[in-house]
């Protein structure tokens, strides 16, 4: 994409010595990439109606042959399900780099972040599988630098944790891939390589596979979509990260610096749900009933044991990871409702989410930067001696445990209708619904604990902690105060405005049931 | 397809097909002979008249410029080796260079230039690097003997260089057993030599010596199974033993002779249970010369395996021929398995490589073993040929690539063995504050070891996977869609092998990273401050090997055609 381009070149120039200048045109790369998203949007760029794009169908095509032999193209796309993403990424870039202002070494430190964004955009907008592989890998190494440079204490064990555990899933994802790859039926596909007869392209392979998912019948034989199924579920679910697999998560959010957090929260957790929807999702929805319970369970042991977890938390920023975790069990569940409610909860969710949680970051980031320690007790009585700061969590706190009117509470509530829906429609037990009954109730405490703690208890006689040593005590700067209040309006606005986004989400799962679930159920009609 | 042109050696068309290896027998000769050229005389027997004849006597300044042998070397191997590239220009023609009886000794197509081109550019690069490493005391007659020594020493180690890039050419050409045992000697017992050269350290003679006895019994069980193949089947030819093997291959005879035979190149491949004196060598020799032991001489090792398992003992051929695969695949699992266990413990970096190469071996090995699976299922299998070209494609590109990176890394050391030594993981240590082209570049070299896209490395690991898994499915697919159900149980059982791959991977990634976090975050160690000392030939030769990994990584097209051609020109009945 165009996209992509300017990205690349935007870091070639940037190698420059001074940070000042580096920042700057880092800056104005990314806002000019918002700039062009917001534009497609709103219909500047591109005359796209985004709400009327049929499942499988993608705007902005453009193909180039890559390995011809092998059928490789340098193809990209975006449609309702990836756009937001896409947006959202752009968004979030600016936001981070004013957040982080000040950060040290900033000759490299805001390159690398344009980096991580240009891969993370071209995840979003590939649409061949080898790319879409590619960029997938290639979030890894800047994400893999921010966590080594400008990491915490434990930086090290962190950054190579997080890349051997992502890595690893990442690889058996592949070899499914592949094995998808060479399971095709020989010169079936319009761009096949020359060399092996089979296409890496990904609509050509979702329409094959919807052409083939009907009733009974099963792409790719019952067995082998089970197979796949799973080996990629492993590389997505790892990414989200769902329960057995989420302890890289905490370690690299701790250890990561505030920008690293904020993006890898933000749009790099969303890969996993992204991939789902895209690859697993549209080319093996038999498989996808046949691991409804798995997945659900899945989801409700991730949404309960992470926000669990947050209750025993000392450290600010990790408890924050844990939630981060609970609610990627949100995007999980609203997958497993086999509902067009419940998918439309889970990419609202990926969006909302990806708004809070860097908010959440930017203040653990924020109260570090200003306080010398990530721990809740150490510092008492913020209303009091840093006003805009304590302000800025209580609302990230509230967006982030699904307070009404705000981005977070779209989602939940969309979740918690598609599970009844579930419950009363195909006749699941009612005790599904004790799990996020459950985590409404623990949300509600961890955060609302964790606030007292922080921002009300002591006051007037409140000492600077000891880490402070006798400095007074700073509020946020005015970088971090802009950062923070341009996240808290977009919270609101889509919380108010739910629709905005919301609709072309909608949009995307009704065609997405009408072509991968209906044909199904109807049976071989 | 164009029919096979013979010539007679020295007849027409002779220096056309081979003038890579002539130009570096010429340019052995230069060597040999331009040191020696000086002043001096002849005296005509009884007469006073002295006649100059220019050798021996004082040398001349150019001449005795010790730095002379290197550049001739690098020239050479350069010449070699555009000279392959250039060939490739207009399609590779095939000339076999026959004797008066009409044997085919040598036979030159797009397998054995791509070979060449792995051999020549590897050998380039090292020696073009080794300049910086072999110390030159200076010039003139002011030396000290010790420094003498050291001048003429030049010589013999880029003749050394030669004549390995000269056997080892021979053995991609080779179309005869015999042929090619000669040739794998005379790369081997240089590479032993090149080995032992790095004399400033103590490891350096003792690395060559143990290197020297495994290999020469190696070769010796190698050569016994050669004798045994010639008893069972009166030649060495290689379409004369594949045609036997067809008619009676699964006589215990020819089996005992080809598991002789492939413990001879299962050492210079070093898969599992031959590797014990590849760390060993690979640490005590001086930096290049591991690369080269790493990259070409490794593509020389399986040179020799893809000939005997794929050309004599052809699983296209019959249904036994396939006796091997099981004991293959064992090999090739232990094998890789072992280099990445081996590689995580190990804190000297250039083990760790040696490690690291003996899990790639590993991979090789498996992509080897694919082949052999071709004919597993009947129902299942396709177009003779179509996996093994595949699959054989991978194992190419693979090795070419690895001169890329793999070369690389041990040039990067090479640079820090300059600087004192590079035998511990902390000498890497405060890279990136030192000298940060070397230390990204390092770092660009290990992540495409582990695979990581989009370099060179992950092209390679990707087709090597997409190789064996393209095997293990068959025309799986079009039986799918003719209604058929399957699942994993149904899948060849090399398929597991690509997930002991992938798995492997991941493994290795934890010591490939490592490198990195030493490199960006650790300090230096003690009294090791500042830009290191090489010259820039060496930087020349990384900045070199930088590209092309990154290059090989994003445009791969070209390259891949390449390997797909010498892939194909391996079998004729494959086209």
């Amino acid at each position: 994409m165009i996209l992509l381009a300017f990205v690349s070149n935007g870091n070639a120039r940037m190698r420059a010595r001074l940070v000042g200048p580096v920042r700057m045109a880092c800056l104005v790369f990314s806002l000019l990439m918002l700039v062009l998203t917001t534009g497609m949007f709103f219909r500047y760029f591109g005359d796209v109606t985004w709400m009327d794009i049929g499942f499988n169908e993608y705007e902005f095509e453009h193909k180039y042959t890559w390995v011809e032999s092998l059928g490789i193209n340098w193809a990209v796309g975006l449609d309702a399900l990836s756009f937001p993403m896409v947006w959202l990424t752009t968004f979030l870039l600016p936001v981070t780099i004013i957040a982080t202002w000040n950060e040290k070494h900033g000759a490299t430190y805001f390159p690398l972040l344009l980096m991580m964004g240009g891969a993370l955009i071209g995840v979003f907008v590939s649409l061949d599988l080898f790319m879409f592989y590619v960029f997938w890998e290639l979030t890894l190494i800047p994400m893999f630098f921010l966590i080594l440079k400008w990491g915490g204490k434990d930086r090290k064990y962190a950054s190579q944790k997080f890349f051997i555990y992502t890595f690893t899933a990442s690889v058996v994802m592949l070899l499914g891939l592949i094995t998808l790859y060479f399971l095709q039926d020989p010169y079936s596909l319009a761009s096949s390589g020359t060399m092996t007869g089979r296409s890496f392209s990904i609509p050509e392979l979702i329409d094959n596979a919807r052409a083939n998912n009907i009733g009974d019948n099963w792409y790719l034989g019952a067995q082998m979509q089970k197979i796949l199924f799973v080996m990629l579920m492993i590389g997505f679910l790892v990414k989200l990260p769902a329960v057995p697999f989420h302890t890289w998560l905490p370690d690299a959010h701790v250890q990561a610096p505030t920008g690293g957090s904020m993006l890898l929260a933000g749009v790099m957790l969303k890969m996993g749900a992204y991939g789902m929807f895209r690859l697993p999702i549209s080319l093996f929805p038999h498989a996808l009933y046949h691991f409804q319970l798995a997945l659900m369970i899945i989801g409700m042991v991730s949404l309960v044991w992470g926000a669990i977890v947050c209750l025993g938390q000392t450290n600010l920023k990790k408890m924050v990871a844990y939630s981060s975790v609970s609610h990627m069990g949100v995007i999980l569940i609203g997958i497993a409702t086999m509902q067009p409610m419940g998918w439309a909860a889970a990419l609202f969710m990926m969006f909302a989410h990806g708004i809070i949680s860097p908010m959440l970051f930017a203040v653990c980031g924020a109260f570090k930067h200003h306080y010398h320690s990530m721990e809740i007790g150490a510092m008492r009585g913020m209303a009091k001696h840093s006003p805009w700061l304590a302000t800025s969590m209580m609302f990230a706190w509230m967006a982030s445990l699904g307070l009404p009117l705000l981005a977070g509470f779209v989602a939940e509530i969309m979740m918690l209708i598609a599970l009844w829906k579930m419950i009363s429609v195909d006749g699941w037990s009612i005790w599904w619904m004790v799990g996020p009954a459950l985590v409404l109730a623990l949300t509600a405490a961890y955060y609302l604990w964790s606030m007292q703690r922080t921002i009300f208890e002591g006051g007037e006689d409140t000492q600077p902690p000891a880490s402070m040593k006798g400095h007074a005590i700073p509020d946020i700067s005015n970088s971090e105060k802009f950062a923070m209040l341009i996240l808290a309006l977009f919270t609101i606005i889509f919380g108010v405005l739910p629709w905005i986004a919301l609709d072309m989400m909608d949009d995307w799962t009704i065609q997405a049931f009408e072509g991968l679930i209906i044909p199904l159920l109807k049976g071989g009609a | 397809m164009s029919t096979v042109q013979n010539v007679e050696p020295f007849g027409d068309g002779f220096i056309a097909a081979l003038c890579p290896e002539l130009i570096i027998f010429a340019g052995l000769l230069a060597l040999i002979i331009i040191p020696n050229i000086g002043k001096g005389t002849f005296r005509i027997p009884g007469t006073q008249t002295r006649v100059m004849w220019l050798f021996g006597g004082e040398r001349f300044k150019i001449t005795s410029n010790p730095k002379m042998p290197a550049w001739i070397a690098t020239i050479t191997l350069g010449a070699a080796f555009v000279q392959t590239i250039l060939s490739f220009q207009d399609g590779v023609d095939r000339t076999a260079i026959v004797t008066e009886s009409g044997t085919q000794l040598l036979l030159v197509n797009g397998f054995s230039r791509v070979f060449e081109m792995i051999f020549f550019g590897a050998l380039t690069l090292a020696a073009f690097a080794s300049m910086n490493r072999l110390e030159v005391k200076g010039i003139g007659p002011k030396l000290s003997t010790d420094d003498l020594y050291n001048n003429r020493r030049q010589a013999d180690f880029y003749i050394l260089m030669l004549t390995c890039g000269l056997g080892m050419s021979v053995v991609a050409l080779a179309q005869d057993l015999f042929v090619l045992f000669i040739g794998l000697e005379l790369a081997s017992f240089s590479t032993y030599v090149l080995v032992a050269f790095y004399k400033e350290s103590k490891v350096g003679t003792e690395a060559g010596m143990k290197y020297f006895i495994v290999g020469s019994v190696a070769s010796g069980v190698g050569l016994y199974g050669l004798s045994m193949l010639y008893l069972w089947a009166g030649s060495l030819q290689f379409d004369v033993l594949a045609a036997q093997f067809v008619i009676n291959g699964t006589d215990p005879l020819p089996l005992i002779g080809i598991g002789f035979v492939l413990v001879g190149f299962g050492f210079k491949v070093s898969a599992a249970p031959f590797h014990f004196a590849a760390p060993d060598a690979y640490a005590g020799a001086s930096s290049p010369v591991a690369g080269i032991l790493a990259t070409a001489s490794k593509a020389m090792g399986i040179i020799g395996l893809i000939r005997m398992l794929l050309i004599v003992a052809s699983p296209e051929a019959s249904e036994d021929g396939t006796v091997w695969l099981t004991l293959l695949g064992i090999i090739s699992l232990v094998t890789m398995t072992w280099g990445n266990i081996a590689a995580l413990g190990s804190t000297n970096p250039k083990r760790m490589l040696a490690y690291s190469s003996v899990a790639h071996a590993g991979y090789m090995l498996a992509a080897i073993t694919a082949i052999g699976a071709w004919n597993w299922d009947d129902s299942l299998a396709g177009e003779p040929g179509e996996a093994a070209v595949a699959v054989l494609t991978a194992v190419i590109f693979h090795l070419v690539v690895l001169v890329a990176f793999k070369l690389g890394a041990f040039l990067v050391l090479s640079v820090l063995e300059s600087d004192g030594d590079a035998s511990r993981l902390s000498s890497l240590g405060g890279l990136a504050k030192r000298e940060p082209f070397l230390a990204v570049a390092m770092f660009i070299f290990m992540i495409s070891l582990a695979g990581v896209p989009p370099l060179a490395g992950f092209v390679s690991k990707l087709l090597v996977i997409m190789g064996i898994v393209k095997v293990a499915i068959g025309q799986m697919g079009a039986e799918i869609m003719a209604g058929g159900d399957y699942g994993l149980a149904d899948v060849h059982w090399v398929w597991w092998l690509a997930l002991a791959m992938v798995i492997n991977s991941a493994i290795s990634m934890f010591y490939y990273l490592r490198v990195g976090v030493v490199m960006f975050f650790e300090e230096p160690e003690e009294g090791r401050t500042g830009p290191l000392p090489a010259g820039w030939q060496v930087r020349f030769a990384i900045l070199a090997c930088l590209m092309a990994t990154l290059f090989m990584g994003v445009a791969s097209d070209q390259l891949l055609e390449i390997c797909e051609v010498a892939a194909k020109s391996l079998n004729y009945s494959w086209n």
